[in-house]
C-alpha cells in the first residue's frame, strides 16, 4: 500500500528528465543533414512541380522533394536568401525572375543560377456555365479594371474608373455588374494578367503607347493599378477557392491559370478574348492573346550537394512528363514547343548559368 | 557508447544513487531504529543523493551533445580542405550537409568526392572518441557527484529542506515559462514593429482612413498606392466581431440559461457537451464551410430579394465565427450562473417570484460582471480569429459598415503580407508586425478589463 | 421638515389578504406568459445550437462520407521479364526503375484488343489511377519471382471514373462538359459487366501521404505529422504546466513576481493564436535556425499555445481539492512538497489530465500559427522523425481546398472527417474522464 503515492511521484521526475533530454534535441536536431530537396515558389507551378517530384520519389532511389507553395515573389525571396542546406535547392516562377531579384539573390552569395523553361501556362479569364458566354476585348478588360480610365469624351485626360456593369462600357455587353475574382500582386498570375491584359488594353489608345516608351513608371501606374472599390476582388493566392466561388457566383469572371480551367471544365467555361477561346491548342499556337512562360530556378551551388536535384531534372524534363503525352501535359501544362524542348533538355544536363 | 544509451546509462545510476543515499542514512545512524534521529526520512537523503548524482551529468550532456556536432565538423573541415579557411560560410554550410549526409548514409558513398568521404571516415573516428569521452566524463561526474553527498550524509544533514528548494526552484522556473513567452512575442514583434513606425508615421497607420498595402514589392513592379491607413482593417474587424457578437451573446447566453436553469440533469448532461463540440471544430473547417457554403448560400439568398450581396460579405465570415463562439460564451456564462448562490434564487422564489423572474432580476444582475467579463473575453477571441476570414473574408479593405460588403480584417493581413513574402525590410511585410502589435495590446487590453471585473464579482460571492 | 403645513400623511393600510390575493391574480396570467416565453427563447437557443452542430456535421459528412469507400478494377497482368528486367540481373535498383506503366497499358490493350491509336490508347489508360504502376512496383520489389508470371491485381481506378460511379458527376451530360468521353463510359460499362470493377474500402486514403492523384492522396502523412507535433506539444507543456500551476497554487507567496506571473498567464490564454506563429517565425526559425516545416518546430509553438490552457485547467483542479486534505497532511508533520505530491496531485490528477486532453484536442485542430512555419508545403513521405518536413491535418485540409482537381474536394472533407473524429474521441475521453472522476466536496 505504501508503494502508491510514490507511483506520480516517479512518474513525475520520469516526465521531467524526459523533458530536459528532449529540450536539449532541438539544437542536436536543428544541425542534421538535410537529404531531400526542398522547392518553394509559385502556386501556378505547384501542381506540375508537385507531380514530377511525386513521380520521382516513387522511383524510391531519392526522398520525394518538399513544395511548398509561397508565390512567385515569396518564393524567389526565400530562394535568394542565400547557400546552405537552410535554403531552398529550387523556385517555381510563373514568369521571369528579373534584374532586381537577380541583385538580391547575388548579394545574398546565390550567384549561379540555373534558369529552366519547363512550358507555358494561359493567363485566362472564365466563367461559370450557367452563365450567359460572354466575349470580351483586352480593352474591354482594361476599361472595366483599371482605377483610372481616360476620360470617353477626353481621352488624353485620366478620370476615375465610372463603370459599374460591362453594359456601361460597350452596349453590346450584358448588364451585369463588375465582378472579377482575381489574385493579388505578389502572385505571378497577377503580374502576368496585368502584363498581358490591363497593358494591351491600354496601348489601344495611342498617347499612352507613346507614354510607354517616354515614362515607362508613369506608363505602368496608369496600366497596371487595379481598381479598389469592390469591381475587382482580391482572393488571395487561393485560385481554387477563385474556381470554387466562380460556380456558385454565376455571372461574376475569374482570373486563373489555363490548368485550373481545365481541371474544372464541367463547371467552367473559357471567356472568350478576342475572339478566341482558351484551349490546349489556341495557347499552345498563341492564337489565345494571352500566355505566359513558366520556369524552375535551380541554386547551382547546392547540385550535387543535396542529393538528387540533377536526377529530378531529369525527370522534370523527361519524355513522360513533359512530352506531348506526358503526364504534365494530361495536367494542363502547355510544354514547350518542339523547336524550344531540345534546348530546355540540354539545359537540365549542362546546367548553363543564367543572367536576367 | 551512443548518447541515447549512456541517457539510460545515466537513470540506472540515478536509481543507484537513490538507493545508496537511502541506504547510507540509515546506517549512519545505526540501523533502521535509530531512524527517528536523522532529520529528515531517509527517502530524502536517496533524492537528495540522485539530484547530485542526476543534475550536473545532465547539464554537461545537454552542452555536449548540442556542440559535439558542429565542433567535430569543424574539425574534420579544417583537416579536409587547405582552402576551407577561403570558404565562404555559405558554401562551409554546404560542405558541412554533404559531410553529415555522406555520414549519416543518406547518399552512397560511391557519388561524392573522395576528399569528402575521407573526411567522412574521419568523422566517423572522431565522433567513437568523442562519444567515449562524453561516456567517461558524464559517468565520472555522475559517481562523483554521488559519492560528495554520500559522504556528505549525516543524521543532522537538512536533505528535505535541501531537496524541496532544488523542487520549488524548478517549479518556479516552469511557471517563468510564461513570462518568458510573452517576451519573446513582444520582442518578436516589437523590434519590427519601430522599423515599422520609423518608415511609416504612427498617426498615419492609426488614423489613416486608407489602407492599400500592396504597393510594389520589387522595383518595376506596380502594384497600388501603398497606404498604410488601418482603420479600415480596424472597422472591418469590428464588423465581423460584431456580427459574430450579436449571433453568439444571444443565443449563448440564453442556451446557458436554458441548461442551468430549466433543463433537467439528463438532458443537460447530453445537451452541454454537444454544444460544446462546437469549441472543439477546428476553425480551418468553420473555415471551409463559411467559404464555400454560407457565403454563397447568402450571396444567392440576397439576390432573390434584392440585395446586393458581396460573395465575400462580413456577414458570412461573422455569422459563422458567432456559431464559433456559442459554446464559448454559453460554457463562461453558465460558469457564472451556477456559481450564484442558491440562497439567493430560494429568497426570490419565497417572495413568489417566477423563475423568469427571479433569473431576470436576480441571477443575472448578480452574475453579470461575470458575464460581461466571459463576453469581452468573447470579443478578444473574434478579433484574433484568423482562419475564418483568411478563408471567407475578402483582402479589399473597405471601410463600411454595410455587412453585404466585403471588408478585411487585422488578422487576414497579416497572414497576406507574412506568407511567401520573408523579406523583413520592405514596409509591406514590417505592417504585418505594426497590425501583430496593435492585435496583441487591443487583446491584451480587454482581457485585462474582463479580469478585472470578474474578479470584482468573486469578490462579493465567495 | 415644513411643519407650517399641517398636510395629513395618508396612513399606510396593509392591503387585506384579498386584496393582494386579487392584485397577484390580475398580473399571474401575464407573469406565466412571460415565464413560458423566456423558457421557449431559452429552449430555442439551445436548439438552434444543436442544429448548427448538426447542420456543420452533416454538411461535412455528407460530402466526404463516400470517401471511405473506393473503386477499383481487376487486370491481368503480365509480368514481362523484356520489359521490367531484360538483362535478367534482378537487382534491386534495376527492378525499381522498370517501366510499370508499360506493364498496365499492355493489360489494357489485350483486354481491348480492338482500342488503336495514341489517343485512344491514352483515353483507355486514363481509366486507371497512375498509381497502378506504383502498386506492380510494389509487388515486384517484394517478390522478384513473379517476373514472367500473370497475375489479376486489383488496382485503383482514376479519380474521373471513381466520381462518376459514385454519382457524383452525371454521365448524362454533354460529352464536352465530363471529363470522361464516350469511348471511356463504353469501356467502363464493358468492365463493369464482367465484374472487373468494384468498390473497395478506401485503404489508400489512410495510408498514403499527400498526392497529385487525388486518388492516391491520402491522410497518413499529415496524421503522423500531427502525432509527432502532438507528442512533442504533450511532452513538453504537460509537465510544465502541472508544475507551473503547482507552484502558483501551492508555493507562490503573493508577491509582485507571482502576480506578474499570473496576469501573464491569463492574458497569453487571450492572445491570438496567429501572434504565436510570428513568434515562432522571428524566434524558432529567424534566431535559433530551427528547420522549417518541422513537426519539432510546430510542437515548440503548440506547446507555448497550450501551455496557459493546461496551467489554468491545472490550477482549477488544484483549487477543487479542499483545503482540509492539504492541513490534514500538514498536520501530520508532512512538507508542502509531500503533501501536494502524496496527497494533492494524486486527486487534482484526472482535472488535470482533463485540461491536458482539451489542450491537445486544441493544438490538434490549431492551423493559423503553424501557416507561419512553413508547414504548408506538399509532402508525400510520410514522416518519422522529429526534423522530417511534415505537415498536420488541418493544415491538409487547407492545402486540399486550394487544388484545382475536383475531386479533392471529396479528400478535404474526408481529411476533416478523421480530423474530427479525433478531436471527438479526444473530447468524449475529457468528458467522461471529468464525469467518472471528478469529485465533488
Amino acid at each position: 500500500m505504501s508503494k502508491l503515492p510514490r507511483f506520480p511521484r516517479f512518474a513525475l521526475s520520469a516526465a521531467t528528465l524526459a523533458a530536459i533530454a528532449l529540450s536539449a534535441s532541438p539544437i542536436a536536431h536543428a544541425q542534421s543533414a538535410r537529404d531531400y530537396i526542398s522547392i518553394v515558389g509559385s502556386s501556378t507551378v505547384y501542381p506540375f512541380t508537385t507531380a514530377v517530384a511525386e513521380q520521382f520519389g516513387r522511383q524510391g532511389k531519392f526522398k520525394t522533394p518538399k513544395v511548398e507553395s509561397t508565390g512567385t515573389g515569396g518564393g524567389i525571396k526565400l530562394f535568394c536568401n542565400g547557400v546552405g542546406p537552410q535554403h531552398p535547392d529550387v523556385a517555381n516562377a510563373s514568369r521571369r525572375m528579373n534584374a532586381g531579384e537577380f541583385d538580391s539573390c547575388k548579394k545574398a552569395g546565390v550567384t549561379d543560377i540555373v534558369e529552366i523553361k519547363v512550358g507555358y501556362d494561359g493567363v485566362v479569364l472564365a466563367e461559370s456555365k450557367k452563365a450567359k458566354p460572354l466575349a470580351v476585348t483586352r480593352k474591354q478588360v482594361y476599361l472595366a479594371l483599371a482605377k483610372q480610365i481616360p476620360d470617353p469624351s477626353n481621352p488624353t485626360v485620366l478620370i476615375n474608373n465610372p463603370y459599374k456593369t460591362w453594359k456601361d462600357i460597350d452596349n453590346s455587353l450584358p448588364a451585369l455588374k463588375i465582378e472579377v475574382l482575381g489574385p493579388p500582386p505578389t502572385s505571378g498570375t497577377r503580374d502576368s494578367f496585368a502584363e498581358l491584359y490591363m497593358e494591351a488594353g491600354c496601348r489601344t489608345y495611342p498617347w499612352l503607347n507613346t507614354l510607354r516608351s517616354q515614362d515607362e513608371k508613369r506608363f505602368k501606374r496608369i496600366c497596371h493599378t487595379v481598381r479598389e472599390d469592390g469591381g475587382y476582388v482580391e482572393a488571395g493566392e487561393n485560385d481554387n477557392l477563385i474556381v470554387q466561388k466562380l460556380q456558385t457566383n454565376v455571372g461574376s469572371l475569374g482570373i486563373f491559370g489555363y490548368s485550373y480551367l481545365e481541371e474544372n471544365s464541367g463547371a467552367l467555361r473559357g471567356t472568350m478574348v478576342d475572339g478566341v477561346e482558351p484551349t490546349f491548342e489556341t495557347i499552345s499556337s498563341a492564337k489565345y492573346p494571352a500566355s505566359r512562360p513558366l520556369f524552375i530556378y535551380v541554386k547551382k551551388a547546392h547540385v550535387g550537394v543535396i542529393p538528387g536535384i540533377k536526377e529530378f531534372l531529369g525527370e522534370y524534363v523527361s519524355e513522360k512528363a513533359l512530352g506531348g503525352e506526358g503526364y504534365l501535359a494530361n495536367r494542363g501544362l502547355i510544354p514547350p514547343t518542339k523547336s524550344e524542348i531540345g534546348d530546355v533538355r540540354k539545359a537540365a544536363v549542362a546546367l548553363p548559368s543564367f543572367t536576367p | 557508447m551512443n548518447p541515447s544509451m549512456l541517457l539510460v546509462l545515466l537513470f540506472v545510476l540515478v536509481l543507484v544513487a537513490f538507493r545508496l543515499g537511502k541506504d547510507r542514512s540509515i546506517a549512519v545512524v545505526g540501523g533502521l531504529r535509530g531512524v527517528r534521529d536523522l532529520h529528515s526520512l531517509p527517502g530524502h537523503y536517496g533524492l537528495l543523493t540522485a539530484l547530485w548524482c542526476g543534475l550536473p551529468a545532465l547539464a554537461i550532456f545537454a552542452i555536449w551533445v548540442s556542440f559535439q556536432d558542429t565542433v567535430l565538423v569543424r574539425l574534420v573541415l579544417s583537416h579536409m580542405a587547405q582552402s576551407a579557411d577561403q570558404l565562404s560560410s555559405s558554401q562551409l554550410s554546404l560542405l558541412m550537409n554533404d559531410l553529415r549526409n555522406v555520414v549519416a548514409g543518406n547518399v552512397a558513398a560511391e557519388t561524392v568526392a573522395e576528399s569528402t568521404r575521407k573526411a567522412a571516415e574521419e568523422y566517423r573516428a572522431l565522433r567513437d572518441i568523442a562519444h567515449m569521452a562524453l561516456t567517461v566524463i558524464v559517468v565520472a561526474v555522475a559517481l562523483g557527484g554521488l559519492l560528495l553527498a554520500r559522504a556528505r550524509i549525516r543524521a543532522d544533514l537538512r536533505a528535505r529542506n535541501a531537496f524541496e528548494r532544488v523542487v520549488e526552484v524548478a517549479l518556479f522556473c516552469c511557471s517563468g515559462i510564461a513570462v518568458l513567452t510573452t517576451v519573446g512575442i513582444v520582442l518578436s514583434i516589437i523590434f519590427e514593429a519601430v522599423r515599422f513606425f520609423n518608415l511609416i508615421p504612427i498617426g498615419e497607420f492609426l488614423f489613416g482612413l486608407h489602407w492599400s498595402p500592396q504597393m510594389a514589392i520589387r522595383a518595376d513592379q506596380v502594384g497600388s498606392s501603398g497606404a498604410f491607413g488601418a482603420v479600415p482593417l480596424f472597422t472591418g474587424t469590428l464588423l465581423i466581431s460584431l456580427i459574430a457578437m450579436l449571433i453568439a451573446a444571444p443565443v449563448g447566453l440564453l442556451s446557458a440559461i436554458y441548461l442551468a436553469e430549466y433543463a433537467d440533469r439528463r438532458a443537460r448532461s447530453v445537451i452541454k457537451p454537444l454544444l460544446e463540440v462546437l469549441a472543439g471544430v477546428p476553425t480551418v473547417v468553420y473555415g471551409f464551410f463559411a467559404a464555400l457554403t454560407v457565403g454563397p448560400a447568402l450571396r444567392t439568398f440576397g439576390e432573390s430579394v434584392g440585395l446586393d450581396v458581396a460573395s465575400e460579405s462580413a456577414l458570412a465570415a461573422g455569422l459563422i465565427m458567432g456559431v464559433m463562439i456559442i459554446p464559448f460564451v454559453s460554457s463562461l456564462a453558465d460558469d457564472m450562473i451556477t456559481a450564484v448562490p442558491q440562497s439567493l434564487r430560494d429568497g426570490a422564489y419565497a417572495l413568489g417570484a417566477t423563475r423568469s423572474e427571479t433569473i431576470k432580476q436576480v441571477v443575472l444582475r448578480a452574475a453579470l460582471p461575470g458575464i460581461v467579463g466571459g463576453l469581452l473575453l468573447a470579443v478578444s477571441r473574434a478579433i484574433g480569429e484568423t482562419m475564418i476570414v483568411v478563408m471567407a473574408a475578402g483582402l479589399a479593405a473597405n471601410l463600411t459598415a454595410n455587412p453585404f460588403e466585403a471588408v478585411t480584417t487585422v488578422t487576414v493581413q497579416i497572414v497576406t503580407l507574412l506568407v511567401g513574402d520573408q523579406e523583413f525590410d520592405s514596409p509591406k511585410t514590417l505592417a504585418a508586425f505594426a497590425l501583430g502589435l496593435m492585435l496583441f495590446l487591443v487583446t491584451l487590453l480587454l482581457n485585462a478589463i474582463a479580469l478585472y471585473v470578474v474578479r470584482r464579482f468573486r469578490e462579493q460571492y465567495d | 421638515m415644513n411643519s407650517t403645513t399641517e398636510t395629513v400623511t395618508p396612513k399606510y393600510v396593509p392591503p387585506t389578504a384579498a386584496q393582494t390575493q386579487a392584485k397577484v391574480s390580475a398580473g399571474l396570467a401575464r407573469r406565466y406568459r412571460a415565464e413560458a416565453r423566456f423558457r421557449a427563447y431559452g429552449l430555442g437557443a439551445t436548439l438552434l445550437g444543436i442544429l448548427f452542430v448538426v447542420f456543420l456535421f452533416g454538411s461535412v459528412f455528407w460530402r466526404g462520407f463516400s470517401i471511405f469507400g473506393q473503386h477499383q478494377v481487376r487486370l491481368d497482368v503480365f509480368y514481362d521479364a523484356e520489359v521490367i528486367d531484360p538483362a535478367g540481373t534482378r537487382e534491386r535498383d534495376t527492378l525499381l526503375a522498370a517501366d510499370y506503366q508499360a506493364l498496365v497499358r499492355a493489360s489494357l490493350k489485350a483486354r481491348f484488343p480492338e482500342v488503336e491509336g495514341r489517343r485512344e490508347v491514352r483515353e483507355l489508360v486514363g481509366l486507371v489511377s497512375s498509381g497502378a504502376a506504383g502498386q506492380l512496383q510494389a509487388r515486384v520489389v517484394a517478390n522478384p519471382a513473379l517476373i514472367g508470371q500473370r497475375e489479376a491485381v486489383w488496382v485503383l481506378t482514376s479519380s474521373d471514373v471513381d466520381w462518376l460511379l459514385k454519382g457524383k458527376v452525371s454521365r448524362n451530360a454533354p460529352e464536352s462538359e465530363r471529363r470522361l468521353s464516350d469511348d471511356q463510359l463504353r469501356w467502363l460499362d464493358t468492365l463493369i459487366r464482367a465484374d472487373q470493377v468494384e468498390r473497395r474500402f478506401n485503404k489508400t486514403f489512410f495510408e498514403n501521404g499527400d498526392s497529385r492523384d487525388p486518388e492516391l492522396a491520402g491522410v497518413g502523412g499529415a496524421l503522423a505529422g500531427s502525432l509527432l507535433t502532438l507528442f512533442v506539444t504533450l511532452l513538453l507543456s504537460f509537465p510544465v504546466g502541472v508544475a507551473a500551476a503547482v507552484y502558483l497554487e501551492e508555493f507562490a507567496r503573493q508577491s509582485r513576481t507571482t502576480d506578474l506571473i499570473e496576469v501573464n498567464i491569463n492574458n497569453l490564454a487571450a492572445v491570438p493564436s496567429i501572434v504565436f506563429g510570428l513568434l515562432g517565425l522571428s524566434m524558432f526559425i529567424g534566431l535559433f535556425g530551427m528547420p522549417r516545416s518541422a513537426p519539432l518546430v510546430g510542437g515548440f509553438v503548440l506547446t507555448l499555445l497550450t501551455l496557459p490552457t493546461i496551467i489554468i485547467a491545472s490550477r482549477a483542479a488544484l483549487k477543487a481539492v479542499p483545503p482540509s486534505i492539504r492541513e490534514a497532511a500538514l498536520g501530520m508533520g508532512a512538507s508542502r512538497l509531500q503533501m501536494v505530491a502524496h496527497h494533492v496531485l494524486p486527486l487534482a490528477m484526472p482535472g488535470m489530465l482533463t485540461g491536458a486532453i482539451i489542450g491537445m484536442a486544441r493544438a490538434l485542430g490549431e492551423t493559423a500559427p503553424l501557416l507561419m512555419i512553413g508547414m504548408v508545403a506538399f509532402i508525400v513521405d510520410i514522416p518519422n522523425g522529429f526534423s522530417d518536413p511534415s505537415t498536420v491535418l488541418p493544415v491538409q485540409v487547407f492545402l486540399w481546398s486550394d487544388s484545382p482537381e475536383r475531386a479533392f474536394v471529396e479528400r478535404t472533407s474526408g481529411a476533416i472527417i478523421v480530423l474530427l473524429l479525433f478531436l471527438i474521441v479526444m473530447n468524449a475521453t475529457a468528458v467522461v474522464l471529468r464525469n467518472r472522476f471528478e469529485k465533488r466536496w
